[in-house]
């Protein structure tokens, strides 16, 4: 029995090892706290000083962006996602651009959700970043 | 006998390799693996918090693996079958509870290998996996003509 | 009144109102479903029993966002009486774990307000992987390959592929599971700026009905490099 324990707990302690390695090899990737990676977020002031260089995606629902959005976004939400998308890579899309995608609030899933499907469904080459604060964080720093 | 029981504890060590190298690397075409997607596949469960997700994310695939590996070359033997033992029962369970909440969530067992598997295969894998560490419990752990493995 | 007799009364009346006491109770709250691949909506039943003796005034029900309407046929619910919230999650085009609350508030004080929640794991009729293809000005006008990957349980037998502009063609082919195809899609050239929508639509034995699919094919503009400033020579002595 402590035999057996003994082999258990060698086991359990050496695969702490390379799973530490991993950790520190994606740390950028790697978020504690939320689904969405730290290297896949961006700030507002840095969002902001990428000018034209940056695509501004706004993944509420429509209503919300009929009442207001950062100038020049585009509605882009999970909503209406087989009609909207079409429409932005169409007429909006570029692949040098940085594209920034934001929803109503840090606590709001849908811009990560909408990040997600435009890297990973629509394979998007661009940098692609969720804005931090989101809608809100944006509306704190409104000049 | 004893070679049936020597093969089914390569086999499922190698299983266990597998298990856990498709959720750390791609073959097609190579690359690690972000591990924030296996965080992702566990969270979707929502039984764990999303701190938790990732450190099982992290963690997980490596147990797996050096257990497979133990199994193989017949190291740590015991505590190797004792902890996959532990691993499958979770596996199993949580797919069930899943399966029964009317859930149909890929159970990252193979990573997304096992993506194309219905619950039914899944199922079938897994309680197969699991007979057969019973068995090497019960029969494969300490052969009666040999003398026992030496402890580490 | 006797002060014993005010004291007897208020104790009194402590006791009954504490004995009849409102308790609105739930057989679940929360519920999950997987809808069928296609699905517009998700129905959830949320049912509920006052098991109390008081009767219990539901005074709002709230969701958390606007893709769920939840529907009560009735405010008020009598000692006994059973009921339910029904709640209705429009799937849209989301794809993965949804999960979405009601919020209900009643003046039950022992619970004045329950969170109801509803996940539903929704997977998409079909897949596009990449939704766009693109060439850039004067690149190779090589075929370039979408993906379409049929939902977990629908059979796709085959695929009609009509592009937008006639400058990109596109040829169907098997793929390497059933219920994957995959669309090549190459441009007559890309000398020129083009842009075309491909319109998807699966078999119609596949379930989908009138649904039809769509990604992009594009061949992108010259981007011309900004002119240089011309140099300027120095006058001469």
């Amino acid at each position: 029995m402590r035999s057996l324990l003994r082999q258990s707990l060698l086991l359990l302690g050496l695969a702490c090892l390379p799973a530490a390695g991993q950790a520190l090899y994606f740390h950028d990737k790697v978020s504690w706290q939320s689904r969405i990676a730290e290297a896949d977020m961006i700030e507002v002031d840095l969002a902001r000083s990428w000018g034209v260089e940056a695509i501004w995606i706004d993944a509420r629902p429509a209503v919300d962006f009929d009442r207001d959005h950062v100038p020049g976004a585009i509605l882009l939400n999970e909503d209406r996602w087989n009609e909207l998308l079409p429409q932005f890579l169409q007429e909006q899309w570029s692949p040098e651009k940085k594209i920034v995608v934001y929803c109503s609030s840090e606590s709001c899933n849908l811009a990560g959700d909408v990040a997600r499907r435009l890297r990973d469904e629509a394979k998007l080459p661009n940098q692609i970043r969720v804005l931090k604060g989101g809608w809100e964080g944006w509306l704190k720093t409104r000049k | 006998m004893k070679f049936v029981w020597r093969t089914l504890g390569l086999l499922v060590g190698a299983v266990f390799v597998f298990a856990g190298l498709t959720k750390i690397v791609d073959f097609q075409p190579f690359r690690f693996l972000d591990p924030m997607e296996l965080a992702r596949d566990i969270d979707n469960y929502k039984i764990l918090p999303w701190t938790l997700s990732v450190w099982l994310a992290l963690y997980l695939p490596w147990l797996e693996i050096l257990c497979g590996l133990a199994l193989i070359f017949r190291r740590l033997y015991s505590g190797a079958i004792a902890l996959v033992l532990g691993l499958m029962i979770v596996f199993i369970g949580a797919s069930l509870a899943a399966k029964a909440r009317g859930i149909d969530i890929t159970c990252g067992c193979f990573g997304h290998v096992s993506d194309q598997l219905s619950f039914a295969w899944h199922m079938v894998l897994d309680f197969a996996i699991l007979g057969a560490l019973v068995g090497l419990w019960f029969c494969g752990r300490r052969p009666q003509s040999e003398p026992a493995e030496t402890p580490l | 009144m006797h002060l014993p007799t005010k004291v007897l009364l208020g104790a009194a009346f402590l006791c009954v109102s504490t004995v009849a006491q409102a308790e609105l109770t739930w057989e679940k709250i929360e519920l999950e479903q997987s809808p069928p691949p296609g699905a517009e909506s998700a129905v959830f039943a949320f049912q509920y029993q006052n098991k109390g003796d008081k009767p219990i005034h539901i005074s709002n029900v709230r969701t958390s966002c606007g893709c769920t309407t939840a529907a009560l046929k009735k405010n008020d619910v009598a000692p006994g009486e059973k009921g339910e919230i029904v709640a209705t999650l429009k799937i849209g085009d989301h794809s993965g774990l949804q999960q979405k609350t009601v919020t209900v508030d009643t003046d039950d004080t022992a619970h004045p307000q329950t969170i109801l929640t509803l996940k539903a794991t929704v997977t998409q009729f079909l897949e596009l992987q990449p939704a766009l293809v693109y060439w850039q000005a004067n690149e190779d006008p090589k075929p370039k390959t979408i993906v379409a990957k049929a939902g977990k349980g629908v059979t796709m037998k085959s695929l009609e592929v009509t592009s937008s502009a006639p400058e990109f063609t596109t040829k169907v082919e098997p793929g390497s599971t059933a219920g994957e195809f995959k669309i090549n899609v190459t441009p007559r050239d890309t000398a020129h700026q083009l842009n075309a929508n491909l319109s998807i639509k699966p078999d119609s034995a596949a379930g989908a009905g009138t649904k039809v699919f769509t990604a992009t094919a594009r061949v992108m503009p010259l981007v011309m490099p900004p002119p240089t400033p011309a140099p300027t020579t120095a006058p001469k002595a």
